[in-house]
């Protein structure tokens, strides 16, 4: 029935807005919805041409119903469209805010692989990066740009930085993955799996978020 | 202790206007707190920010000095510097939520339109052109020409999310407001005394917000 599919995007939106991760594009059934409004299109059309210009609805109320409920289906379809889009791009621009671009969407939700693993496994067509249609691809590397761009007037404040108010200047964390060495200004620190730190949270903010220390107490 | 303290009062750079941080912190609340956006505040952002940097120079100048009561001195800048950023991303952040929630209607009308900095205009446009971009390469260019629109109305329904000015907000009143408040649809009407803490819909109040009687919690 018209609509079904539509509504298989809705649902799938809804899904994503509950995930951590980003599930892989639908590309199957928005082309199948898209080439429904087509036909939907395609048969009104048909119709408004064969009845002309000086139909009366009360005298053919079935004709009358049938655009109706097609236009209404048309438009239906496209916000289905819309809305599985638009919960998509939201859920990339945050992944893209909280990142740092392309490679956080590489790496989310594979907590548990290691960051080489994800590299090999972005040949894989299950790799993470497949999960993004070529369109979704562009638009995140483009957001990813407006948002450097938008960053860039504000470098000393960090906008991309926690949005937890900061209770203290140091804090102690745990290093979850190898992140090599750092520089602070009380020297270089050496980010060794397992190892834990005393440190100053705005030399690590980033760390943390990338998920390669985790903040203790 | 004291004479430490007394030192860094002495030490501290004299600030035009000190009230400056306790305004964001006003503004980044109301801002917070009603539904719509309101205007930016440029001015008292500016000069948090320069001195932003004279601190963040301050403490560069006096990187490696070793000696207690100074490095006692540079942490307590530290953390205050630490935490008027958190003010100035959450409040810049709080507002991109915003632009980025009701870009549309921002972009169509032009009261709301002057409340932006020129740089938020920026990017909401540019934000934008890279939304209707994706739509149009993932689905809306194999739709037919009259149902590419972002901004329909048809059906009653429109394709615009507006701002719900009619949503609940706390707010103190700071001075007596002589004309009587009256709620749209509804017979309540009342009047506004000094210190009291309402419940109100945003729309009862939002001029008196606007000239201050009115201070969103």
């Amino acid at each position: 029935m018209y609509g079904d599919l539509g509504q298989k995007l809705v649902h799938h939106a809804k899904r994503t807005q509950t995930l951590h991760h980003l599930p892989s594009y639908q590309s199957e059934v928005v082309r199948a919805v898209t080439r429904e409004v087509r036909d939907l299109d395609r048969e009104v059309t048909e119709m408004v041409n064969t009845i002309g210009a000086s139909f009366d609805p009360s005298s053919d109320p079935g004709v009358a119903y049938t655009l109706l409920v097609r236009h209404l289906c048309l438009r239906r379809n496209k916000r289905c469209l819309l809305v599985y889009h638009h919960t998509r791009l939201r859920k990339i621009e945050g992944l893209c805010w909280a990142g740092g671009g392309l490679d956080a969407l590489d790496w989310e939700g594979s907590e548990t692989r290691g960051v080489e693993e994800d590299i090999v496994a972005g040949d894989d067509a299950e790799g993470q990066r497949h999960q993004l249609s070529p369109e979704e691809e562009e638009y995140a590397r483009q957001y990813t740009d407006l948002l450097a761009a938008a960053k860039g007037q504000w470098t000393d404040v960090d906008l991309t930085g926690s949005l937890e108010p900061p209770r203290d200047l140091f804090i102690d964390v745990r290093v979850l993955k190898d992140a090599g060495e750092i520089q602070t200004e009380y020297g270089a620190i050496n980010l060794t799996k397992n190892s834990q730190f005393y440190v100053r949270q705005g030399d690590v903010e980033r760390l943390i978020q990338q998920g390669f220390l985790q903040k203790l107490g | 202790m004291d004479d430490i303290l007394a030192e860094f009062d002495a030490g501290a750079p004299s600030s035009s206007s000190p009230q400056d941080v306790e305004h964001l912190t006003k503004f980044w609340i109301a801002e917070r707190t009603a539904p719509e956006i309101l205007p930016y505040q440029g001015d008292v952002l500016e000069r948090l920010m320069e001195r932003v940097r004279d601190q963040i120079s301050l403490l560069e100048s006096s990187l490696g000095n070793l000696d207690p009561t100074s490095s006692f001195r540079l942490i307590l800048v530290q953390t205050e510097l630490e935490r008027i950023k958190f003010l100035i991303r959450a409040y810049l952040r709080c507002r991109l939520h915003k632009i980025d929630k009701y870009s549309l209607h921002i972009l169509q009308t032009p009261e709301v339109r002057a409340r932006l900095a020129p740089n938020e205009l920026g990017y909401m446009k540019s934000h934008l052109a890279l939304m209707n971009n994706h739509y149009l390469a993932s689905f809306l260019k194999n739709f037919p020409e009259n149902l590419r629109r972002l901004d329909d109305t048809v059906g009653r329904l429109s394709m615009v999310d507006e701002p719900d000015m009619d949503s609940a907000v706390f707010c103190k009143v700071n001075r007596d407001v002589d004309t009587e408040i009256t709620i749209r649809g509804t017979d309540a009407a009342f009047e506004l005394k000094r210190g009291e803490v309402l419940v109100v819909r945003y729309s009862a109040i939002r001029e008196l917000v606007g000239n201050g009687d009115v201070e969103l919690i």
